[in-house]
Protein backbone atom coordinates (compact mmCIF):
# COMPACT_ATOMS: atom_id res chain seq x y z
CA UNK A 1 0.00 0.00 0.00
CA UNK A 2 1.15 3.55 -0.56
CA UNK A 3 1.53 5.92 2.37
CA UNK A 4 -1.74 7.68 1.53
CA UNK A 5 -3.66 4.39 1.50
CA UNK A 6 -2.11 3.36 4.83
CA UNK A 7 -3.22 6.62 6.43
CA UNK A 8 -6.73 6.29 4.98
CA UNK A 9 -6.97 2.72 6.24
CA UNK A 10 -5.76 3.62 9.75
CA UNK A 11 -8.14 6.59 9.92
CA UNK A 12 -11.07 4.40 8.86
CA UNK A 13 -10.23 1.73 11.43
CA UNK A 14 -9.42 3.97 14.40
CA UNK A 15 -11.04 7.32 13.86
CA UNK A 16 -11.11 8.50 17.48
CA UNK A 17 -7.65 7.24 18.51
CA UNK A 18 -5.66 9.09 15.83
CA UNK A 19 -4.83 12.66 16.81
CA UNK A 20 -3.29 13.72 13.52
CA UNK A 21 -1.60 12.39 10.39
CA UNK A 22 1.20 13.66 8.20
CA UNK A 23 3.14 12.73 5.06
CA UNK A 24 6.64 14.20 5.46
CA UNK A 25 8.72 13.34 2.35
CA UNK A 26 6.18 10.65 1.49
CA UNK A 27 6.41 8.67 4.77
CA UNK A 28 3.18 7.66 6.53
CA UNK A 29 3.15 9.25 10.02
CA UNK A 30 0.37 9.11 12.60
CA UNK A 31 0.11 10.88 15.97
CA UNK A 32 -1.32 8.94 18.91
CA UNK A 33 -1.89 9.69 22.61
CA UNK A 34 -0.13 7.38 25.13
CA UNK A 35 -3.49 6.11 26.47
CA UNK A 36 -4.64 4.73 23.13
CA UNK A 37 -1.23 3.60 21.85
CA UNK A 38 -1.58 -0.05 22.86
CA UNK A 39 -4.96 -0.42 21.15
CA UNK A 40 -3.58 1.27 18.01
CA UNK A 41 -0.57 -1.07 18.04
CA UNK A 42 -2.83 -4.12 18.25
CA UNK A 43 -4.88 -2.87 15.31
CA UNK A 44 -1.75 -2.16 13.23
CA UNK A 45 -0.37 -5.61 13.90
CA UNK A 46 -3.52 -7.67 13.44
CA UNK A 47 -5.32 -5.93 10.57
CA UNK A 48 -4.97 -8.14 7.47
CA UNK A 49 -4.34 -5.29 5.03
CA UNK A 50 -1.81 -3.49 7.24
CA UNK A 51 -0.16 -6.42 9.07
CA UNK A 52 2.79 -4.56 10.60
CA UNK A 53 4.48 -7.70 11.92
CA UNK A 54 8.02 -6.32 12.16
CA UNK A 55 9.04 -3.93 14.94
CA UNK A 56 11.82 -1.86 13.49
CA UNK A 57 12.70 0.63 16.24
CA UNK A 58 11.54 3.09 18.86
CA UNK A 59 13.37 6.31 19.65
CA UNK A 60 12.81 8.99 22.22
CA UNK A 61 12.94 12.67 21.32
CA UNK A 62 13.12 15.60 23.75
CA UNK A 63 11.57 18.80 22.39
CA UNK A 64 12.58 20.94 25.38
CA UNK A 65 14.44 23.58 23.35
CA UNK A 66 11.54 24.05 20.94
CA UNK A 67 9.17 24.52 23.89
CA UNK A 68 6.74 22.15 22.30
CA UNK A 69 3.88 20.61 24.26
CA UNK A 70 4.06 17.69 25.11
CA UNK A 71 7.78 17.74 25.74
CA UNK A 72 8.74 14.12 24.97
CA UNK A 73 7.90 11.92 22.08
CA UNK A 74 8.52 8.25 21.48
CA UNK A 75 8.58 7.44 17.79
CA UNK A 76 7.85 3.89 16.65
CA UNK A 77 8.85 2.52 13.28
CA UNK A 78 6.86 -0.49 12.09
CA UNK A 79 7.27 -2.52 8.93
CA UNK A 80 5.23 -5.20 7.18
CA UNK A 81 7.33 -8.02 5.75
CA UNK A 82 4.48 -9.34 3.58
CA UNK A 83 3.20 -6.03 2.21
CA UNK A 84 6.57 -4.21 2.23
CA UNK A 85 5.27 -0.94 3.63
CA UNK A 86 6.12 0.98 6.77
CA UNK A 87 4.55 3.47 9.17
CA UNK A 88 5.88 5.82 11.82
CA UNK A 89 3.86 6.39 14.99
CA UNK A 90 4.64 9.45 17.09
CA UNK A 91 3.39 9.26 20.67
CA UNK A 92 3.58 12.58 22.53
CA UNK A 93 4.38 12.22 26.25
CA UNK A 94 3.96 14.96 28.87
CA UNK A 95 6.75 16.25 31.06
CA UNK A 96 5.27 15.29 34.44
CA UNK A 97 5.73 11.64 35.28
CA UNK A 98 6.29 10.60 31.64
CA UNK A 99 5.00 7.14 30.81
CA UNK A 100 3.86 5.10 27.83
CA UNK A 101 2.42 1.55 27.64
CA UNK A 102 4.67 -1.25 26.47
CA UNK A 103 4.15 -3.07 23.19
CA UNK A 104 6.68 -5.79 23.96
CA UNK A 105 3.76 -8.20 24.43
CA UNK A 106 2.99 -7.77 20.71
CA UNK A 107 6.55 -7.60 19.36
CA UNK A 108 9.31 -9.21 21.43
CA UNK A 109 11.83 -7.06 19.56
CA UNK A 110 10.52 -4.02 21.46
CA UNK A 111 12.00 -5.23 24.76
CA UNK A 112 15.46 -3.73 24.37
CA UNK A 113 14.70 -0.39 22.70
CA UNK A 114 11.90 0.29 25.22
CA UNK A 115 14.33 -0.33 28.04
CA UNK A 116 16.71 2.10 26.36
CA UNK A 117 13.89 4.64 26.24
CA UNK A 118 13.75 4.51 30.03
CA UNK A 119 17.52 4.53 30.37
CA UNK A 120 18.13 7.57 28.19
CA UNK A 121 14.96 9.67 28.67
CA UNK A 122 13.42 8.48 31.92
CA UNK A 123 10.19 7.59 30.18
CA UNK A 124 8.51 4.88 32.23
CA UNK A 125 7.32 2.05 30.00
CA UNK A 126 4.30 0.55 31.80
CA UNK A 127 4.12 -3.23 31.76
CA UNK A 128 7.71 -3.75 30.63
CA UNK A 129 9.22 -6.75 32.47
CA UNK A 130 12.63 -5.19 33.24
CA UNK A 131 12.32 -1.45 33.77
CA UNK A 132 15.93 -0.74 34.76
CA UNK A 133 19.13 0.73 33.34
CA UNK A 134 20.33 -0.93 30.14
CA UNK A 135 23.37 0.87 28.74
CA UNK A 136 24.27 3.24 31.57
CA UNK A 137 25.58 1.83 34.88
CA UNK A 138 22.91 0.68 37.33
CA UNK A 139 23.64 3.50 39.80
CA UNK A 140 23.73 6.31 37.21
CA UNK A 141 21.81 9.47 38.03
CA UNK A 142 19.95 11.47 35.44
CA UNK A 143 18.84 10.66 31.90
CA UNK A 144 21.63 11.44 29.44
CA UNK A 145 19.72 12.16 26.24
CA UNK A 146 17.38 14.72 27.79
CA UNK A 147 18.17 18.20 26.56
CA UNK A 148 18.63 19.55 30.10
CA UNK A 149 21.35 16.98 30.79
CA UNK A 150 24.58 18.88 30.22
CA UNK A 151 27.57 17.83 28.17
CA UNK A 152 30.28 17.89 30.81
CA UNK A 153 33.38 16.00 31.70
CA UNK A 154 32.89 13.19 34.13
CA UNK A 155 34.04 14.01 37.66
CA UNK A 156 36.59 11.39 38.64
CA UNK A 157 37.56 10.64 42.21
CA UNK A 158 41.20 10.09 41.40
CA UNK A 159 43.15 11.45 38.46
CA UNK A 160 46.71 10.48 38.84
CA UNK A 161 48.11 11.41 35.46
CA UNK A 162 47.00 15.02 35.27
CA UNK A 163 48.27 15.97 38.73
CA UNK A 164 51.47 14.08 38.21
CA UNK A 165 52.27 15.84 34.96
CA UNK A 166 51.55 19.33 36.26
CA UNK A 167 53.70 18.66 39.34
CA UNK A 168 56.45 17.44 37.13
CA UNK A 169 56.40 20.57 35.01
CA UNK A 170 56.23 22.98 37.96
CA UNK A 171 58.52 21.51 40.56
CA UNK A 172 61.06 19.46 38.69
CA UNK A 173 62.93 21.18 35.91
CA UNK A 174 64.68 18.68 33.70
CA UNK A 175 68.10 17.80 35.01
CA UNK A 176 71.01 16.30 33.19
CA UNK B 1 24.21 -6.66 37.71
CA UNK B 2 26.59 -8.48 39.98
CA UNK B 3 26.18 -12.05 41.04
CA UNK B 4 25.33 -11.12 44.64
CA UNK B 5 22.73 -8.52 43.53
CA UNK B 6 20.73 -11.23 41.86
CA UNK B 7 20.86 -13.47 44.90
CA UNK B 8 22.47 -16.12 42.77
CA UNK B 9 24.35 -17.51 45.72
CA UNK B 10 21.05 -18.62 47.29
CA UNK B 11 19.58 -20.35 44.29
CA UNK B 12 18.79 -24.02 44.41
CA UNK B 13 21.80 -26.25 44.10
CA UNK B 14 20.82 -27.94 40.86
CA UNK B 15 22.04 -25.10 38.68
CA UNK B 16 25.30 -23.26 38.39
CA UNK B 17 25.71 -19.63 37.42
CA UNK B 18 28.46 -19.02 34.91
CA UNK B 19 29.74 -15.61 33.92
CA UNK B 20 30.91 -15.19 30.34
CA UNK B 21 32.61 -11.97 29.33
CA UNK B 22 32.89 -9.02 29.11
CA UNK B 23 36.54 -9.83 28.35
CA UNK B 24 36.06 -13.00 26.37
CA UNK B 25 37.53 -13.57 22.90
CA UNK B 26 34.38 -15.23 21.55
CA UNK B 27 31.94 -12.48 22.46
CA UNK B 28 33.28 -10.27 19.65
CA UNK B 29 33.80 -7.22 21.78
CA UNK B 30 32.85 -6.40 25.33
CA UNK B 31 29.61 -8.33 25.68
CA UNK B 32 28.74 -10.10 28.89
CA UNK B 33 26.23 -12.88 29.32
CA UNK B 34 25.30 -14.54 32.59
CA UNK B 35 24.44 -18.18 31.98
CA UNK B 36 22.52 -20.36 34.33
CA UNK B 37 23.63 -23.91 33.68
CA UNK B 38 21.99 -27.23 34.37
CA UNK B 39 24.96 -29.50 33.82
CA UNK B 40 26.11 -28.68 30.31
CA UNK B 41 22.77 -27.25 29.20
CA UNK B 42 21.99 -23.52 29.34
CA UNK B 43 18.77 -22.84 31.27
CA UNK B 44 18.69 -19.05 31.01
CA UNK B 45 21.01 -16.52 29.44
CA UNK B 46 20.94 -12.93 30.64
CA UNK B 47 22.72 -10.34 28.48
CA UNK B 48 24.58 -7.36 29.89
CA UNK B 49 25.66 -4.53 27.60
CA UNK B 50 26.94 -0.98 27.89
CA UNK B 51 30.66 -1.56 28.33
CA UNK B 52 31.47 0.26 25.09
CA UNK B 53 29.04 3.15 25.54
CA UNK B 54 30.65 6.32 24.20
CA UNK B 55 27.64 8.63 23.98
CA UNK B 56 27.84 9.09 20.22
CA UNK B 57 24.15 10.01 19.98
CA UNK B 58 24.54 12.74 22.60
CA UNK B 59 27.74 14.02 20.98
CA UNK B 60 26.00 14.14 17.60
CA UNK B 61 23.48 16.60 18.98
CA UNK B 62 26.35 19.04 19.50
CA UNK B 63 28.13 18.61 16.17
CA UNK B 64 27.40 19.84 12.66
CA UNK B 65 25.99 17.34 10.20
CA UNK B 66 29.31 16.91 8.40
CA UNK B 67 31.10 16.26 11.68
CA UNK B 68 28.74 13.42 12.56
CA UNK B 69 29.90 11.33 9.57
CA UNK B 70 33.30 10.31 11.08
CA UNK B 71 31.47 9.24 14.25
CA UNK B 72 29.11 7.00 12.26
CA UNK B 73 32.20 5.12 11.04
CA UNK B 74 32.93 4.13 14.60
CA UNK B 75 29.49 2.68 15.33
CA UNK B 76 29.61 -0.45 13.20
CA UNK B 77 33.35 -0.47 12.70
CA UNK B 78 33.31 -3.45 10.36
CA UNK B 79 31.00 -1.79 7.85
CA UNK B 80 31.71 1.98 8.00
CA UNK B 81 30.48 2.95 4.50
CA UNK B 82 27.08 1.44 5.31
CA UNK B 83 26.71 3.75 8.30
CA UNK B 84 27.95 6.76 6.32
CA UNK B 85 25.41 6.01 3.64
CA UNK B 86 22.53 5.60 6.11
CA UNK B 87 23.30 8.94 7.75
CA UNK B 88 23.78 10.75 4.43
CA UNK B 89 20.57 9.33 2.93
CA UNK B 90 18.51 10.54 5.89
CA UNK B 91 20.09 14.00 5.77
CA UNK B 92 19.71 14.22 2.00
CA UNK B 93 16.05 13.25 2.28
CA UNK B 94 15.46 16.23 4.58
CA UNK B 95 17.52 18.50 2.32
CA UNK B 96 15.87 17.22 -0.86
CA UNK B 97 19.19 16.88 -2.73
CA UNK B 98 19.53 14.90 -5.93
CA UNK B 99 22.60 12.67 -6.04
CA UNK B 100 24.46 12.33 -9.38
CA UNK B 101 24.51 8.87 -10.98
CA UNK B 102 28.28 8.50 -10.72
CA UNK B 103 28.18 9.21 -6.98
CA UNK B 104 25.46 6.59 -6.51
CA UNK B 105 27.49 3.94 -8.35
CA UNK B 106 30.64 4.79 -6.35
CA UNK B 107 28.58 4.51 -3.14
CA UNK B 108 27.29 1.10 -4.16
CA UNK B 109 30.81 -0.15 -4.98
CA UNK B 110 32.12 1.07 -1.64
CA UNK B 111 29.22 -0.43 0.35
CA UNK B 112 29.46 -3.81 -1.36
CA UNK B 113 33.24 -3.99 -0.90
CA UNK B 114 32.67 -3.23 2.75
CA UNK B 115 29.97 -5.89 2.99
CA UNK B 116 32.45 -8.46 1.66
CA UNK B 117 35.11 -7.26 4.13
CA UNK B 118 32.63 -7.45 7.00
CA UNK B 119 31.51 -10.96 6.05
CA UNK B 120 35.17 -12.00 5.78
CA UNK B 121 35.81 -10.82 9.34
CA UNK B 122 32.67 -12.62 10.46
CA UNK B 123 33.60 -15.87 8.70
CA UNK B 124 37.15 -15.81 10.00
CA UNK B 125 36.28 -15.13 13.63
CA UNK B 126 33.21 -17.38 13.62
CA UNK B 127 35.21 -20.29 12.24
CA UNK B 128 37.98 -19.59 14.73
CA UNK B 129 35.45 -19.70 17.58
CA UNK B 130 34.30 -23.13 16.48
CA UNK B 131 37.89 -24.31 16.01
CA UNK B 132 38.81 -23.83 12.34
CA UNK B 133 42.03 -21.85 12.43
CA UNK B 134 42.95 -21.89 8.74
CA UNK B 135 39.87 -20.05 7.50
CA UNK B 136 40.68 -17.17 9.82
CA UNK B 137 44.08 -16.62 8.18
CA UNK B 138 42.67 -16.92 4.66
CA UNK B 139 39.87 -14.45 5.36
CA UNK B 140 42.27 -11.89 6.80
CA UNK B 141 44.43 -12.21 3.69
CA UNK B 142 41.52 -11.24 1.42
CA UNK B 143 40.24 -8.54 3.76
CA UNK B 144 43.66 -6.92 3.68
CA UNK B 145 43.20 -6.35 -0.06
CA UNK B 146 39.92 -4.52 0.53
CA UNK B 147 41.56 -2.37 3.21
CA UNK B 148 44.32 -1.49 0.72
CA UNK B 149 41.65 -0.44 -1.77
CA UNK B 150 40.05 1.72 0.94
CA UNK B 151 43.39 3.36 1.58
CA UNK B 152 43.84 4.10 -2.11
CA UNK B 153 40.49 5.90 -2.44
CA UNK B 154 40.13 7.60 0.96
CA UNK B 155 43.56 7.55 2.60
CA UNK B 156 42.24 5.51 5.51
CA UNK B 157 42.08 1.76 5.82
CA UNK B 158 39.00 1.24 7.99
CA UNK B 159 37.18 4.44 9.02
CA UNK B 160 36.92 5.77 5.50
CA UNK B 161 34.25 8.51 5.85
CA UNK B 162 34.17 8.27 2.06
CA UNK B 163 30.45 8.85 1.60
CA UNK B 164 29.50 12.46 2.26
CA UNK B 165 26.31 14.49 2.19
CA UNK B 166 25.63 15.21 -1.48
CA UNK B 167 27.94 12.57 -2.96
CA UNK B 168 31.31 11.06 -2.14
CA UNK B 169 34.57 12.54 -0.85
CA UNK B 170 36.58 12.26 -4.06
CA UNK B 171 36.40 10.81 -7.51
CA UNK B 172 37.44 7.25 -8.35
CA UNK B 173 41.09 6.87 -9.26
CA UNK B 174 42.51 4.62 -11.97
CA UNK B 175 44.54 2.42 -9.52
CA UNK B 176 41.44 1.97 -7.36
CA UNK B 177 39.25 0.84 -10.26
CA UNK B 178 42.00 -1.45 -11.58
CA UNK B 179 42.50 -2.85 -8.09
CA UNK B 180 38.79 -3.65 -7.73
CA UNK B 181 38.78 -5.33 -11.17
CA UNK B 182 41.67 -7.55 -10.10
CA UNK B 183 40.04 -8.26 -6.75
CA UNK B 184 36.67 -9.37 -8.11
CA UNK B 185 38.45 -11.70 -10.53
CA UNK B 186 40.44 -13.12 -7.62
CA UNK B 187 37.65 -13.44 -5.03
CA UNK B 188 35.32 -16.24 -6.35
CA UNK B 189 38.01 -18.92 -6.24
CA UNK B 190 38.79 -17.92 -2.67
CA UNK B 191 35.14 -18.09 -1.57
CA UNK B 192 35.01 -21.59 -3.09
CA UNK B 193 38.10 -22.39 -1.08
CA UNK B 194 36.42 -21.38 2.21
CA UNK B 195 33.46 -23.52 1.29
CA UNK B 196 35.71 -26.47 0.53
CA UNK B 197 37.18 -26.12 3.99
CA UNK B 198 33.87 -25.84 5.83
CA UNK B 199 30.63 -26.70 4.02
CA UNK B 200 31.12 -30.48 3.91
CA UNK B 201 33.46 -30.69 6.87
CA UNK B 202 31.87 -33.20 9.32
CA UNK B 203 33.14 -31.32 12.41
CA UNK B 204 31.70 -28.05 11.11
CA UNK B 205 28.39 -29.72 10.30
CA UNK B 206 28.16 -31.31 13.75
CA UNK B 207 28.73 -27.97 15.40
CA UNK B 208 26.36 -25.92 13.25
CA UNK B 209 23.52 -27.99 11.78
CA UNK B 210 20.32 -27.71 13.81
CA UNK B 211 22.01 -25.61 16.50
CA UNK B 212 20.46 -22.30 17.54
CA UNK B 213 17.48 -22.63 15.24
CA UNK B 214 14.80 -19.94 14.98
CA UNK B 215 11.58 -20.32 13.02
CA UNK B 216 10.32 -17.67 10.62
CA UNK B 217 7.77 -16.33 13.14
CA UNK B 218 10.29 -16.20 15.99
CA UNK B 219 12.88 -14.42 13.89
CA UNK B 220 10.36 -11.74 12.82
CA UNK B 221 8.94 -11.34 16.32
CA UNK B 222 12.41 -10.87 17.86
CA UNK B 223 13.23 -8.21 15.22
CA UNK B 224 16.09 -10.03 13.56
CA UNK B 225 17.20 -8.53 10.27
CA UNK B 226 19.63 -9.10 7.47
CA UNK B 227 21.29 -12.51 6.96
CA UNK B 228 20.02 -13.85 10.32
CA UNK B 229 16.43 -13.23 9.19
CA UNK B 230 16.95 -14.55 5.67
CA UNK B 231 18.37 -17.80 7.06
CA UNK B 232 14.97 -18.31 8.75
CA UNK B 233 13.08 -18.22 5.47
CA UNK B 234 12.10 -14.54 5.29
CA UNK B 235 12.75 -13.06 1.88
CA UNK B 236 13.40 -9.47 2.93
CA UNK B 237 16.34 -7.50 1.65
CA UNK B 238 15.98 -3.70 1.79
CA UNK B 239 18.09 -3.41 -1.38
CA UNK B 240 15.18 -5.15 -3.16
CA UNK B 241 12.19 -4.10 -1.01
CA UNK B 242 12.88 -0.35 -0.75
CA UNK B 243 15.72 0.28 -3.23
CA UNK B 244 18.06 3.18 -2.51
CA UNK B 245 21.16 4.53 -4.30
CA UNK B 246 20.11 2.82 -7.53
CA UNK B 247 20.16 -0.78 -6.26
CA UNK B 248 17.18 -1.48 -8.53
CA UNK B 249 19.53 -1.18 -11.54
CA UNK B 250 21.55 -4.24 -10.60
CA UNK B 251 20.74 -7.85 -11.20
CA UNK B 252 21.43 -9.97 -8.11
CA UNK B 253 19.82 -12.73 -6.06
CA UNK B 254 18.86 -12.64 -2.39
CA UNK B 255 19.84 -15.96 -0.79
CA UNK B 256 17.05 -17.30 1.46
CA UNK B 257 17.24 -20.55 3.45
CA UNK B 258 14.70 -22.15 5.76
CA UNK B 259 16.29 -23.93 8.71
CA UNK B 260 17.32 -20.82 10.64
CA UNK B 261 20.27 -22.57 12.30
CA UNK B 262 23.94 -21.59 12.44
CA UNK B 263 24.71 -23.53 9.27
CA UNK B 264 22.08 -21.69 7.23
CA UNK B 265 23.28 -18.31 8.49
CA UNK B 266 26.74 -19.32 7.37
CA UNK B 267 25.54 -20.34 3.92
CA UNK B 268 23.48 -17.14 3.46
CA UNK B 269 26.49 -14.94 4.23
CA UNK B 270 28.85 -16.89 1.98
CA UNK B 271 26.38 -16.61 -0.88
CA UNK B 272 25.96 -12.89 -0.14
CA UNK B 273 29.68 -12.42 -0.75
CA UNK B 274 29.25 -13.86 -4.25
CA UNK B 275 26.22 -11.64 -4.90
CA UNK B 276 28.09 -8.55 -3.68
CA UNK B 277 30.85 -9.40 -6.10
CA UNK B 278 28.26 -9.60 -8.91
CA UNK B 279 26.90 -6.16 -7.95
CA UNK B 280 30.41 -4.64 -7.95
CA UNK B 281 31.11 -6.15 -11.37
CA UNK B 282 27.93 -4.63 -12.84
CA UNK B 283 28.60 -1.31 -11.13
CA UNK B 284 32.09 -1.10 -12.62
CA UNK B 285 30.72 -1.84 -16.09
CA UNK B 286 27.99 0.78 -15.75
CA UNK B 287 30.09 3.50 -14.03
CA UNK B 288 28.87 6.68 -15.79
CA UNK B 289 30.89 9.81 -16.42
CA UNK B 290 29.85 12.98 -14.63
CA UNK B 291 30.18 14.76 -11.29
CA UNK B 292 30.93 12.70 -8.17
CA UNK B 293 29.04 15.05 -5.85
CA UNK B 294 25.97 17.22 -6.01
CA UNK B 295 26.42 20.43 -8.03
CA UNK B 296 24.29 22.19 -5.38
CA UNK B 297 26.85 24.39 -3.62
CA UNK B 298 24.63 24.83 -0.60
CA UNK B 299 25.43 21.20 0.20
CA UNK B 300 28.80 20.29 -1.30
CA UNK B 301 31.91 22.44 -1.65
CA UNK B 302 32.40 24.12 -5.06
CA UNK B 303 35.39 22.93 -7.15
CA UNK B 304 38.65 24.29 -5.83
CA UNK B 305 39.69 26.05 -9.07
CA UNK B 306 36.48 28.14 -9.21
CA UNK B 307 37.36 29.90 -5.95
CA UNK B 308 39.85 32.11 -7.79
CA UNK B 309 37.41 33.24 -10.45
CA UNK B 310 33.90 33.14 -8.96
CA UNK B 311 32.73 35.37 -6.09
CA UNK B 312 29.69 33.15 -5.55
CA UNK B 313 31.81 30.03 -5.24
CA UNK B 314 34.01 31.81 -2.70
CA UNK B 315 30.98 32.79 -0.59
CA UNK B 316 29.56 29.27 -0.75
CA UNK B 317 32.91 27.83 0.24
CA UNK B 318 33.23 30.22 3.17
CA UNK B 319 29.69 29.61 4.42
CA UNK B 320 29.94 25.84 4.14
CA UNK B 321 33.28 25.66 5.92
CA UNK B 322 32.51 28.16 8.67
CA UNK B 323 28.82 27.44 9.25
CA UNK B 324 28.02 24.05 7.73
CA UNK B 325 24.87 22.76 6.10
CA UNK B 326 21.56 24.02 7.49
CA UNK B 327 18.89 21.35 7.24
CA UNK B 328 15.16 22.27 7.04
CA UNK B 329 12.89 21.48 10.00
CA UNK B 330 11.60 17.92 9.95
CA UNK B 331 12.19 14.32 10.94
CA UNK B 332 12.96 11.36 8.77
CA UNK B 333 14.24 7.81 8.66
CA UNK B 334 15.75 5.92 5.72
CA UNK B 335 16.55 2.22 6.25
CA UNK B 336 19.35 0.54 4.30
CA UNK B 337 20.65 -3.01 4.16
CA UNK B 338 23.90 -3.04 6.11
CA UNK B 339 26.14 -6.08 6.49
CA UNK B 340 24.19 -7.17 9.60
CA UNK B 341 20.72 -6.06 8.64
CA UNK B 342 18.54 -2.96 8.72
CA UNK B 343 20.62 0.13 9.49
CA UNK B 344 19.09 3.58 9.55
CA UNK B 345 19.38 6.95 11.19
CA UNK B 346 16.34 8.70 12.60
CA UNK B 347 17.19 12.40 12.36
CA UNK B 348 15.21 15.27 13.85
CA UNK B 349 16.20 18.69 12.56
CA UNK B 350 15.23 22.01 14.14
CA UNK B 351 16.38 24.02 11.14
CA UNK B 352 19.90 24.76 12.36
CA UNK B 353 23.26 23.37 11.28
CA UNK B 354 23.28 20.91 14.21
CA UNK B 355 20.91 17.90 14.37
CA UNK B 356 18.41 17.97 17.25
CA UNK B 357 18.35 14.18 17.56
CA UNK B 358 20.27 11.38 15.89
CA UNK B 359 19.26 7.79 16.60
CA UNK B 360 20.85 4.75 15.05
CA UNK B 361 18.74 1.69 14.42
CA UNK B 362 21.40 -0.95 15.01
CA UNK B 363 20.71 -4.54 13.86
CA UNK B 364 23.10 -6.05 16.45
CA UNK B 365 21.38 -4.19 19.30
CA UNK B 366 17.96 -5.40 18.21
CA UNK B 367 19.15 -9.01 17.85
CA UNK B 368 20.72 -9.43 21.31
CA UNK B 369 17.57 -10.42 23.32
CA UNK B 370 16.59 -12.91 20.62
CA UNK B 371 20.10 -14.29 20.52
CA UNK B 372 20.02 -14.95 24.27
CA UNK B 373 16.60 -16.60 23.89
CA UNK B 374 18.17 -18.83 21.26
CA UNK B 375 20.84 -20.01 23.72
CA UNK B 376 18.29 -21.51 26.12
CA UNK B 377 18.39 -25.28 25.92
CA UNK B 378 21.68 -25.35 24.01
CA UNK B 379 24.93 -26.83 25.20
CA UNK B 380 27.48 -24.43 26.59
CA UNK B 381 29.86 -25.16 23.72
CA UNK B 382 27.22 -23.88 21.28
CA UNK B 383 26.95 -20.47 22.97
CA UNK B 384 30.04 -19.14 21.18
CA UNK B 385 28.72 -20.54 17.91
CA UNK B 386 25.39 -18.73 18.35
CA UNK B 387 27.03 -15.42 19.25
CA UNK B 388 29.31 -15.72 16.24
CA UNK B 389 26.51 -16.64 13.85
CA UNK B 390 24.42 -13.55 14.70
CA UNK B 391 27.53 -11.44 14.03
CA UNK B 392 27.17 -8.74 16.66
CA UNK B 393 29.36 -5.64 16.71
CA UNK B 394 29.46 -4.02 20.13
CA UNK B 395 30.28 -0.59 18.71
CA UNK B 396 26.74 -0.24 17.37
CA UNK B 397 25.13 -2.03 20.31
CA UNK B 398 26.40 0.37 22.97
CA UNK B 399 26.88 3.45 20.78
Amino acid sequence: MTSEEIIEKVKAGLADAIQDTALPQGDAVIFVAPDSWHAVAEFLKNDADLKFDYFSDVRGVDYLLEEREPRFESVYQLYSIDHQHSIRVRVGIGEDNPSVPTVSDLWKGALYPEQELFDMFGINVEGHPTMERLIMPKDWEGFPLRKDYPLTTETVTFSYNRDFKSDLVKSKPPTR
Amino acid sequence: MSVTDQGLLHRDKDTMTLNMGPQHPSTHGVFRVILEMDGEVVKTAEPEIGYLHTGIEKTSENKRYVHVIPMTDRLDYLNPPGNNLAFCLSTEKLLGVEIPDRANVLRVIMCELSRIASHLVWLGTHALDIGAMTVFLYCWREREMILDLNEEISGVRMMTSYIRIGGVAKDATRPWLDGIRDFIEYLPAKVDEYERLLTKNPIWLDRTEGVGAFTREEAINWSFSGPALRASGVNWDIRKAQPYSGYDNYNFDVPVLNNGDIFDRYRVRVEEMRQSRAIIKQALESLPEGPYKSPDNKVSLPPRETLHTSMEALIHHFKLVSEGISVPVGETYVPIEGARGEVGFYIVSDGTNVPARVKLRAPSFMAIPGMCKMMEGCYIADVVGIIGSIDIVMGEVDR
